[in-house]
């Protein structure tokens, strides 16, 4: 057993339900996540891994149940709010802003951290010396290239998104991610389309990730990558937890190997 | 005679330039075609007239002016047609602006007239001869507050963290909130700057054309329109330099061709972007698919 | 036949309320596709001008230019749709408002059909509403047959052309695009009967305030002599008072407030349902799916 018993609970769902006219995405789900760990979140396709996502970062509103986050009961209805509470994401699918460059990709995760309101801009703007601004934005940037630096894609700052390779696409997403100081970071399918030279370096970047204090929510294809980090794994088929355990257990599980019969992943 | 028409064409486009900023960040952040946007002009126009002529205002007092009740019409629309309206409709948004735009038409011809009004000459018009070209003091004091407007417009989109937060919102507003920046506040700040300057650029059409009207605000929001789709949707720096030329175009095919036909041309280019170009000549920037 | 039913004043609203139902659905045609057209006013300038040339400079009578104008815009439309087809969203809608644009330019610059001096003296057309109610009819019941949107543009626009008897090139402008846009909309764009429901109500509404202002005429001046009475009557007499400003402003915030809570019109799936509840009681016990 690798529990991590130091930290307390960075996560709890409790009864979580999330239909789509008479289907069922999420079921009854109840999980929690320890602080400081990196949890995995399996299942076959479609089994509600995404509308999980979905629900935490506030996209959707779950139609019962609690997500329970740091202690509080997280209900707030606009994603952005989760982001300022210490959420983050990444995207299976990668959703870059295209004409932004690298640096400043990065630099819009450190909004929320930073941004007064639009009345305060206002005040700012007329009140205090334009140099206020650029101190701000100077110590943005030297953070953002701080996280550039620590996923490796410093020396490509001034780059446009769109211009980087897949894999280097991935990182910026975490590195954008990351710049929101997120206190749990939720990784969609962050291995999908990496060669497996790409994976060994992602394998090495979560674990430094957990090792800043960030809890990380691993939802993975890649099984290898899943049982190699992660501390703790919960499997979901159909909305609904068939099993949750440390890795090894889970790799002999019964009711898991009979949930992942037809599709192609070795366990 | 030509470098005449291309400085009438400049200061043309200068006003359509203003106009389409606005329309095009207000698009960008929104992906929706803000049709009030031409009456918010429009109110521009007025408030510099009155604040001129009851007022007493010298000129710069009055673009002040005219740029915060403008700025405040922007407000206003956002917190009756634009929040509280649902985003599951696509065309709810778009209906209600139009509600807005009826309504805000009808407002000013209630209370300022239905007939053209005149501006007052607030700068005194002397004439400049360089080499060939004859300029006109208020065609400086139009093109300078054009062009330095827009330039701070630029500094503020590139190099302030609300200007990077209305680019990344505009380029995909799904994942800019998840990345935390509050769309909301972006959408707001964003009706604020383009009504702002929708508002100087009707004070500074007042001034050109000596002359305003409620009924002023169509024409110039659909010319907004073509100036925006020509330099790429959402695309800041392409509505600017996408104003100049279409104002440089309609000032040369009325000089060499015809009056009447100098909107005809411009609807055809308009419908050949459509057709052959539609990220315009400059690239978008919104999640907008064709 | 109908013209005999209604006096005159009543009669026009009726054949103005229906050329924009007409209107309404040749909007909707491409709508239901999900194609948003801001031009449909372009159409019916070349139906109306289509229909007012034939009838002026060639004698020829006003049903047989009817179908001309009809097939003229039909024409039309083919030649912008071809195009279009490749285009969707906000492009189609500048698109299609960008033609709109241009027909109102050569309606401007065309001397021959009238240019800036417009066209007069359009022979009046006396059965227009019967016209007028067969086409209605007719695009209800067969609505789901029909194709060629332009074409029904048309038939409004040479209608139009008929009732108004002037023409000239702003009386299709960029606003009577939308407007027609606005009846489906707010009608609901769900079911085929909102473009109907729509379009008469958005042009009952200046009348209702219009005859709302009529009817505190009535009020007997005894109630209304002491505060807060004569207060709220003065109040609601300037607001409703004939003019045109007002009642538009009334009508943009009723379109604003229509969308806030109700933005898919007024005609849904559910609020027929409800309305043909009666109708349909052995269907009661059938959820919804």
């Amino acid at each position: 057993m690798r529990e991590i018993v130091t930290s307390g609970v960075c996560l709890a769902i409790e009864g979580l339900t999330k239909r789509f006219g008479g289907f069922y995405a999420l079921n009854d789900l109840s999980m929690e996540v320890a602080q400081g760990a990196i949890h995995g979140l399996i299942g076959p396709n479609g089994a509600g891994k995404t509308t999980f996502f979905n629900l935490l970062t506030g996209v959707l509103p779950p139609d019962s149940g609690k997500i329970v986050f740091e202690g509080e009961v997280v209900d707030d209805t606009r994603p952005s709010k989760r982001t300022v509470r210490g959420i983050a994401r990444t995207f299976q699918n990668i959703r870059l802003f295209p004409h932004l460059t690298v640096l400043e990709s990065v630099m819009i995760g450190e909004h929320c951290r930073v941004f007064p309101s639009v009345w305060k801009a206002f005040g700012k703007a007329v009140f205090q010396l334009p140099f206020h601004e650029a101190a701000e934005e100077r110590q943005m940037r030297a953070t953002a290239l701080e996280l550039l630096e620590f996923l490796g894609l410093a020396d490509k700052h001034d780059h446009k998104a769109s211009d980087l390779p897949y894999g280097e696409q991935r990182k910026l997403e975490m590195a954008r991610a990351l710049a929101t100081q997120p206190k749990l970071l939720l990784l969609d399918e962050p291995a999908a389309g990496m060669n497996p030279h790409e994976t060994e370096e992602l394998d090495d970047i979560i674990t430094r990730i957990r090792d800043r204090g960030t809890t990380v929510i691993l939802v993975e294809h890649d099984m290898r990558l899943v049982m190699g980090i992660c501390d703790r794994v919960t499997v979901i088929n159909f909305g609904t937890k068939i099993a949750d355990g440390p890795p090894e257990q889970i790799q002999n599980d019964p009711v898991v190997i009979e949930a992942y019969l037809g599709e192609d992943v070795e366990l | 005679m030509l470098y005449q028409q291309l400085i009438n064409g400049l200061m043309l486009g200068a006003s359509y330039s203003l106009v389409a900023i606005g329309y095009t960040l207000i698009f960008g952040v929104l992906n929706l075609l803000y049709f009030a946007h031409g009456e918010v002009f429009m109110i521009g126009a007025f408030v510099g007239l009155y604040m001129v002529t009851l007022g007493g205002a010298n000129i710069y007092v009055a673009l002040l002016g005219a740029m915060l009740a403008s700025a405040l019409v922007g407000v206003i629309a956002v917190y009756i047609s634009v929040r509280p309206v649902s985003k599951d409709h696509p065309l709810a948004p778009l209906i209600s602006t139009i509600g807005l735009t009826i309504v805000i038409q009808n407002l000013a011809i209630y209370i300022f007239g239905g007939q053209q009004v005149a501006f007052p000459d607030t700068i005194s018009d002397t004439l400049y001869h360089i080499g060939p070209i004859t300029i006109s003091s208020v065609q400086i004091f139009i093109l300078t507050v054009a062009v330095v407007l827009m330039a701070l417009l630029w500094l503020f989109i590139e190099r302030t963290k609300m200007g990077r937060a209305i680019r990344a919102t505009a380029e995909n507003h799904e994942t800019a909130a998840l990345l935390g920046v509050d769309v909301n506040r972006v959408v707001l700040m964003t009706f604020i700057i383009g009504s702002g300057i929708a508002g100087i650029a009707g004070v500074l059409d007042g001034i050109k054309n000596s002359g305003i009207s409620p009924f002023m605000g169509i024409g110039a929001a659909v010319k907004g329109l073509i100036v925006m789709l020509l330099g790429g949707l959402g695309n800041v720096f392409g509505a600017m330099v996408a104003g100049l030329l279409l104002g440089m175009i309609e000032i040369l095919t009325s000089a060499y061709i015809g009056t009447t036909q100098r909107d005809f041309f411009s609807f055809a280019i308009l419908i050949l972007i459509l057709l052959y170009k539609p990220t315009g000549l400059f690239g978008t920037r919104t999640t907008e698919q064709r | 036949m109908l013209d005999s039913l209604f006096d005159g004043y009543t009669r026009s609203l009726l054949i103005f309320a229906g050329i924009n139902v007409i209107s309404a659905y040749s909007f909707y045609l491409p709508y239901k596709t999900g194609q948003v057209s801001l031009g449909q006013a372009g159409f019916m300038a070349v139906g109306a001008y289509a229909s007012a040339v034939m009838t002026q400079k060639f004698g020829m009578p006003f049903a047989a230019s009817l179908v001309v104008a009809g097939v003229i815009a039909g024409v039309v439309g083919v030649a912008v749709g071809f195009p279009a087809l490749r285009i969707k969203g906000v492009y189609l809608l500048l698109l299609t408002l960008g033609f709109s644009e241009i027909i109102g330019v050569i309606a401007l610059s065309w001397g021959y059909i009238g240019g800036a001096q417009g066209f007069p003296n359009i022979s009046f057309n006396p059965f227009s509403l019967d016209y007028v109610t067969g086409l209605v009819i007719v695009l209800i019941f067969f609505f789901a047959r029909l194709e060629r949107s332009s074409l029904i543009a048309g038939l409004a626009g040479a209608l139009f052309a008929h009732q108004a008897t002037y023409l000239d090139s702003s009386t299709f402008g960029i606003m009577v695009s939308v407007e027609i846009l606005m009846f489906v909309i707010v009608g609901g764009g769900s079911t085929y009967w909102g473009p109907f429901v729509g379009a008469v109500v958005l042009n009952a509404i200046p009348e209702i305030l219009r005859s709302l202002h009529d009817w505190l005429e009535l009020v007997p001046v005894s109630w209304t002599n002491y505060y807060p009475m004569n207060r709220i009557y003065d109040f609601l007499h300037s607001f409703l008072d004939f003019e045109n400003a007002k009642r538009l402003i009334a009508f943009g915030l009723i379109l604003i407030v229509m969308m806030i809570i109700k933005p898919d019109g007024l005609v849904t799936r559910d609020s027929l349902r409800h309305a043909l509840r009666p109708l349909q009681f052995w269907r009661w016990k059938v959820r919804r799916a």
